[in-house]
């Protein structure tokens, strides 16, 4: 048992984190991104590799389905869960959460989870964190799973319903169904078995016509809000046939009000507010920006290594380095980007967005720019973040008007990451899986720029 | 050893044809009929036929699991919630299987085998090779091409989609109207 | 030339596959984190999806590891495998298509759709690579006129296969890259469905799968040696030596591939693969088939 807890405590060492960011915590998602670079933590891809769960803000809930929770249940013990509500904090919350991790390993020993078949428990409440506290942990190996409380998961149709299939990554709670045989009617011909419907408060597949005029199942899957490389916030609720999204329909978490701007366009909102706003300081926040939406790209189309570089050189950016420091290096990345016939073999004509068609949807910005693929809109992030990276040190004032932000027309009524949402179903339809989470990454909707602003008062956070 | 590794293989085999019958789920259904098939596999090495097993679970393999993405068409609900047998009219399925067992059993026990004359060749591959390709080439060939003729008409006639549809009545698009684009842009 | 191991070659062979994928994690990672990642594993809880198929899950992630070790029952360090098999180039070829049934189970088993999404990505991925695939080796087979591994190194004994089946080597790298789906065909476990088929594994269920995935690569990469590499033969050195130096050169060669090119989608490869790579493969066969009846 000693031996044991000794081997946990070095293991949890360095513990692989999953990062939940919500809608309007870039700020905090960045602080937390930058410290697990620091510490070499290896980051989970989802909750079942994850030993820390850190949620960057307070996640907004779909609904009445708290996918947060359901996500954390889906972790494997040893575990432990902070929340980050302030970038000044990530180190420290990172830190406490490493601290949890090694206290529980060291009290706890290995246990199977397993439920008995069938048996539903509603528990969740025993180990909620109390939400004011900064972070709170859990290490102990309880069976926290089987939240099958809501009314979301009985209910076939109802598009809540369809959450539990994994697709949201938070459908993973325990339990163990027991091939009894207990379903009527396993004698008749298979195709009678396609009901719609829910089985174990599992929605099932119902069918419709595929591209080819069979008729196949087609299963409801809701991607995000906490998939790796995500846009933070966005839900894009699928109907799946095989790997081709049949329809998409979009939806946003965002926080009910926020007292901060968007990060990733503050600089144009507070000069739009009248503020004075430097050029440099607008220049640094598109070139950051712009790299942020690269890093996440290429990490959606699996190329690993420059990812790593333009997330390092985003932090760089917005660090403050020199000029002359920055723009070395990211010539040689956009260099690197540019040339790579693999790149464009697998990205050119995914997701292809005429300017006429963006037009008609009011988009703005590199999306609008590109007048292409997902390819082109690449070439345009790389193209501004090199002419962005010259005007890293012009301290003029920017100009009041006509401003354009990362992601197009800075208009508070009007963000331009809601024209990037409104298009994302039309794009979505038809492509495969892989190719739609390319077209996702390629427009980078910004959730943050959706959060109503101004809106201060109200209640107090919950 | 070689007897035991016989009866155990063989009844391993048995065993998963018969657990096809009582999984209602089709993976699993799928995967007791490919562990009997991949026991058949072992009995023919077993047997000295080293070919001929290996490439029987070689095949069993590929086929079985191309069958799964079958199973994705029909029933995209993973893990086999639904439950589904693999057997349409079970009973009489599984009556004719039986009988056939049973007449295959019979036809061993009963059949006057006749005495192993000369030795086994030193190299079965090859005398397999030689009698299926040496005086019956023809037939291989004619055959083979048969084979893959009915695969390419298959496609064909299945498919809705031709070069009309692909590049335009005059068939001068240059680049085809596809659902997903492939990869050498053809 | 070829020889049978005595029978302790049989339990050294999964722990010397162990030390090698090892040792390539090291490199691949670039650090020596790997004995934390893979006790951290070791500590966590398995963990079971709701409405699991847990037999299924659990028979696939055992098989992959075992599809592998079988695998490399036919490699020869030097001249020596643990079995010679008359048709060893058949079995490695079967042994290498279980792990299409061992990735399609533990993506179904989990009731999950992302995990679902990365086991039938790598049947379409398997679909795609066998074809150029099979008729590489064939090729080699063919060179050699035997299916017998130790036969293919012996005729290697002047001119590597590599040298004068360029097609055939290149075609048999990359589905040595697609059949581990490692690299930038790691499309089934890729970041985009959150880990894919892995995702939803924990404990010692995602240390079984994804070390397996790693036997798989070194054995595929390793079995590269004796096909197209003249397996022992050479210079100065111990024939075991050059096996592998040469079983690191090609590592090294695949991992340095990886950093160089992202993920290949299998929509895009399956037409490559199809109507480029079979075609050349085809022509590589009939060009060595040629010089093989004229010798």
């Amino acid at each position: 048992m000693d031996l044991r807890n000794r081997l946990g405590r070095v293991a949890l060492d360095r513990p692989a984190v999953l990062l939940v960011t919500a809608a309007g915590a870039t700020r905090e998602r960045l602080a937390v991104e930058a410290e697990l670079a620091r510490r070499r933590w290896p980051r989970a891809s989802g909750p079942a590799a994850a030993d820390l769960v850190a949620f960057a803000g307070a996640p907004a809930p779909a609904g009445d389905d708290d996918w947060a929770e359901r996500l954390w249940n889906g972790v494997p013990a040893p575990k432990a869960r902070v929340r980050v509500r302030d970038p000044e904090h990530a180190a420290h919350a990172l830190e406490h959460g490493r601290m949890a991790l090694l206290v529980g390993a060291g009290t706890q020993g290995r246990q199977e989870q397993r439920e008995p078949a069938g048996h539903e428990r509603h528990d969740a409440d025993g180990e909620h964190p109390p939400q004011h506290d900064g972070h709170t942990a859990s290490g102990r190996s309880e069976h926290d799973g089987h939240t099958t409380s809501g009314p979301s998961e009985h209910d076939g149709h109802g598009h809540d319903a369809h959450q539990d299939h994994g697709g949201s990554h938070a459908g993973t709670d325990q339990g163990h169904h027991g091939h009894g045989g207990s379903h009527p009617g396993t004698d008749h011909d298979h195709h009678g078995h396609h009901m719609g419907g829910a089985i174990l408060g599992l929605p099932m597949a119902e069918r419709a016509d595929d591209r080819d005029g069979l008729r196949l199942d087609r299963l409801h899957v809701p991607l995000g809000p906490a998939l790796p490389d995500w846009p933070a916030g966005l839900v894009v609720r699928t109907e799946l046939q095989g790997d081709v999204v049949q329809r998409a329909s979009v939806e946003a978490l965002v926080p009910p009000r926020s007292s901060r701007p968007a990060f990733w366009s503050e600089p144009w909102l507070r000069s739009a507010a009248g503020a004075p706003v430097t050029v440099d300081e607008a220049a640094r926040r598109r070139c950051a920006a712009h790299l942020d939406s690269v890093g996440r790209f290429l990490a959606v189309a699996g190329w690993r290594d420059p990812a790593a570089v333009a997330r390092r050189a985003r932090d760089q950016v917005l660090g403050g380095a020199s000029v002359a420091d920055l723009r070395s290096g990211l010539r040689t990345l956009t260099r690197r980007v540019r040339r790579s016939w693999t790149l464009r073999w697998l990205t050119s004509g995914v997701g292809v967005l005429s300017s006429t068609q963006a037009q008609r949807y009011g988009v703005t910005g590199p999306a609008l720019l590109a007048d292409g693929d997902a390819y082109d809109r690449l070439l345009v992030w790389l193209e501004e973040i090199d002419r962005a990276v010259d005007a890293c040190d012009d301290r003029s004032p920017l100009a009041s008007h006509a401003l354009n932000g990362p992601r197009g027309r800075i208009a508070p009524e009007a963000p331009a990451s809601r024209t990037l949402v409104d298009v994302l179903p039309v794009l979505l339809e038809g492509t495969e899986f892989a190719c739609a989470r390319l077209v996702v990454a390629s427009l980078d909707p910004d959730l943050d720029e959706l959060a109503p602003q101004h809106a201060r008062g109200g209640h107090a956070h919950g | 050893m070689t007897t035991a590794a016989f009866w155990i293989l063989a009844v391993l085999a048995v065993a998963g044809g018969v657990m096809v019958f009582r999984f209602d789920s089709m993976a699993r259904a799928t995967f007791s009929l490919l562990t009997a098939l991949l026991c058949v596999g072992g009995e023919l090495i077993v047997l000295g036929l080293e070919y001929l097993g290996i490439v029987t679970v070689l095949m069993m393999t590929i086929e079985m699991a191309i069958m799964a993405v079958f199973m994705i068409m029909f029933m995209m609900n993973p893990a086999g919630l639904m439950p589904m047998t693999m057997v349409h009219n079970k009973r009489g399925a599984a009556a004719l299987c039986v009988t056939a067992f049973v007449l295959l059993v019979a036809g061993i026990l009963l059949a006057p085998w006749p005495r192993r004359r000369g030795r086994a060749p030193a190299d079965p591959t090859t005398d397999l090779g030689m009698a299926l390709m040496g005086p019956q080439m023809l037939t291989m060939m004619t055959l083979g091409m048969a084979l893959f003729a009915t695969i390419v008409a298959t496609v064909v006639l299945a498919t809705r989609r031709g070069r009309y549809e692909r590049y335009g009545d005059d068939l001068r698009a240059t680049r085809p109207d596809d659902p997903v684009r492939g990869g050498v842009g053809r | 030339m070829a020889e049978t191991a005595p029978l302790w070659a049989a339990v050294v062979l999964p722990v010397a596959l162990v030390l090698v994928a090892w040792a390539a994690a090291s490199v691949d990672a670039r650090s020596a984190g790997l004995g934390r990642a893979v006790l951290r594993l070791l500590v966590q809880q398995r963990r079971l999806t709701r409405a699991a198929d847990v037999l299924l899950v659990r028979v696939g992630t055992t098989l992959l590891p075992v599809a592998a070790v079988l695998a490399a029952v036919v490699l020869p360090l030097g001249f020596r495998s643990v079995s010679d098999l008359p048709d060893g180039i058949v079995w490695f070829n079967a042994m290498e298509a279980l792990a299409w049934a061992a990735v399609w189970l533990t993506g179904w088993g989990p009731n999950s759709a992302l995990s679902l999404i990365g086991g039938y990505r790598f049947l379409a991925q398997g679909l795609a690579y066998e074809l150029p695939h099979m008729l590489a080796i064939t090729t080699a087979a063919l060179g050699a006129e035997s299916l017998r591994v130790g036969a293919l190194v012996d005729a290697q004994a002047g001119l590597w296969f590599a040298v004068w089946m360029p097609v055939a080597f290149g075609v048999y790298l990359l589905s040595a890259l697609a059949m581990a789906f490692w690299g930038p065909f790691d499309q089934p476990v890729g970041t985009d469905v959150a880990g894919g088929a892995a995702s939803e594994l924990a404990g010692v269920d995602r240390l079984l799968f994804l070390g397996g995935r790693w036997l798989l690569f070194v054995v595929a990469a390793a079995f590269s040696v004796p096909l197209f590499l003249g397996g022992g033969q050479g210079p100065f050195l111990p024939a075991w030596a050059w096996t592998v130096l040469k079983t690191a050169a090609v590592l090294g060669l695949l991992m340095w591939a990886r950093r160089r090119v992202p993920t290949v989608r299998m929509e895009r490869y399956v037409e490559l693969a199809w109507v480029v790579l079979t075609p050349l493969a085809v022509a590589q066969a009939l060009v060595v088939a040629v010089v093989v009846l004229g010798r």
